[in-house]
């Protein structure tokens, strides 16, 4: 898909996947919101990865490791040199945060389904219930690489002192601290609320046309980002929202389809900062 | 059950719902959400003069964990009265759902017995009055 964007190859058309679905160097995963979708029905082949169960570590507020990572791939008959092709609800918000997080294992032969699971729905293309049987793999993965694309509390404050530009993604209630968590959510609030020291706001949703869940043409995404807060594709940018889910959504945009180098998800988000002690913070 | 029973069990709540649907001369309506992400419901309760339920329906829309749980909460409380409701807690829910799959969407799995609570809740207060 090209529409202006800098990596045209993170993002493919529904047709395309319609038209690899037994390919067998393409594995196609679905992940989202709702942890009963994928049972509902899913695109034929297609394999489920929860963000939480599949993805986070059970016990610790952090990913799962690289042994996990090594099975969870074998048992999904992922290789080394598949193409990871990823999609799901919400305009494709945990097919980014899934991503991201195959990305810190160095899984980068990836892409996303534009417009997710509600495209493909909408288009009437074939759903099965079956859940596909891969043939498990060997698959091995180098240690989590945080450094590029993933920051932490330190890192954030570090870039405050240096007044770099920090993208908070989530809703405007949120941003000025009118609200404490995002609406429905008061299991990830914060004791304070308001928006990490010199942070722009540009709310994920902006990304997104949401009637069918596809990312915005380039050049609106650079107007939304460039135009209109002043950011610049070689600026050292952190993206961050309430657990770092939003703000994946966002990175893949400025990663991907407007090519930012140095972009980073501060999954700690809201959850973390907002609970700090001593940590600058604005309304 | 095993986890796909489980699912099985979810999923049959979610798309054949129990109890589904206004009831005309309901004696009170009670609505809860996760507005945020798009769980709501309105449960339909008509009481007998001594506190029994009689009848209970709902509406919504949502996820298919929140819209299973409201439907499961329909065939739990018929017949039984506010006191029953509101000494039932809420975790019994997650019992039903099956824990490893609700665990982690709590407030989904919660929102319907917890509207239903809270309408005996204010049930009880009414009538008190």
């Amino acid at each position: 898909m090209n529409q202006g964007y800098a990596h045209p190859e993170k993002l493919v058309s529904t047709q395309w996947v319609a038209e690899h679905l037994t390919d067998p160097k393409v594995r196609i995963v679905e992940s989202n919101e709702d942890i009963l979708l994928y049972n509902r029905g899913h695109i034929p082949g297609a394999v489920h990865i929860d963000w939480i169960a599949d993805l986070n570590d059970p016990l610790a507020r952090d990913y799962l490791n690289r042994t996990q990572f090594e099975q969870l791939m074998s048992k999904h008959g992922i290789s080394n040199d598949s193409l990871v092709v990823f999609y799901g609800d919400r305009s494709n918000w945990w097919a980014c945060y899934a991503l991201w997080v195959f990305e810190l294992f160095g899984h980068t032969n990836s892409a996303v389904m534009d417009g997710g699971r509600l495209k493909w729905e909408q288009e009437s293309r074939p759903m099965t219930r079956e859940v596909p049987s891969h043939e498990s793999t060997t698959y091995r993965a180098p240690e989590r690489d945080e450094k590029q694309i993933r920051a932490f509390r330190d890192d954030v404050l570090q870039h405050v002192k240096s007044g770099l530009p920090l993208v908070d993604v989530r809703s405007p209630g949120e941003y000025t601290g009118k609200l404490y968590h995002m609406e429905g959510y008061p299991q990830e609030g914060a004791m304070r609320a308001g928006h990490i020291k010199g942070a722009v706001n540009v709310p994920w949703s902006k990304a997104a046309n949401l009637s069918n869940g596809t990312f915005k043409p380039a050049d609106e995404l650079r107007s939304l980002y460039e135009d209109e807060q002043g950011l610049k594709p070689t600026d050292n940018v952190i993206a961050y929202c309430r657990i770092g889910e939003r703000s994946s959504h966002t990175w893949f945009v400025l990663k991907y389809l407007l090519g930012y180098e140095q972009v980073r998800n501060y999954d700690g988000s809201w959850t973390e900062w907002g609970n700090l002690v001593g940590v600058p913070i604005e309304r | 059950m095993d986890r796909q029973q489980q699912i099985d069990f979810i999923l049959d709540h979610y798309e054949n719902p129990r109890h589904y649907g206004a009831i005309d001369n309901a004696t009170m309506v009670q609505k809860g959400g996760n507005p945020g992400c798009g769980d709501v419901v309105a449960f339909y309760l008509k009481l007998s003069q001594d506190g029994r339920i009689e009848d209970i329906s709902f509406e919504g829309e949502g996820c298919t964990i929140s819209q299973a749980g409201a439907s499961i909460v329909t065939e739990m409380f018929l017949g039984k009265t506010l006191q029953d409701v509101e000494l039932t807690p809420a975790e019994v829910i997650l019992d039903t759902l099956g824990r490893e799959i609700a665990a982690t969407r709590l407030k989904c799995a919660v929102l319907g017995i917890n509207t239903v609570k809270e309408a005996a809740r204010v049930a009880r207060r009414n009538r008190a009055e």
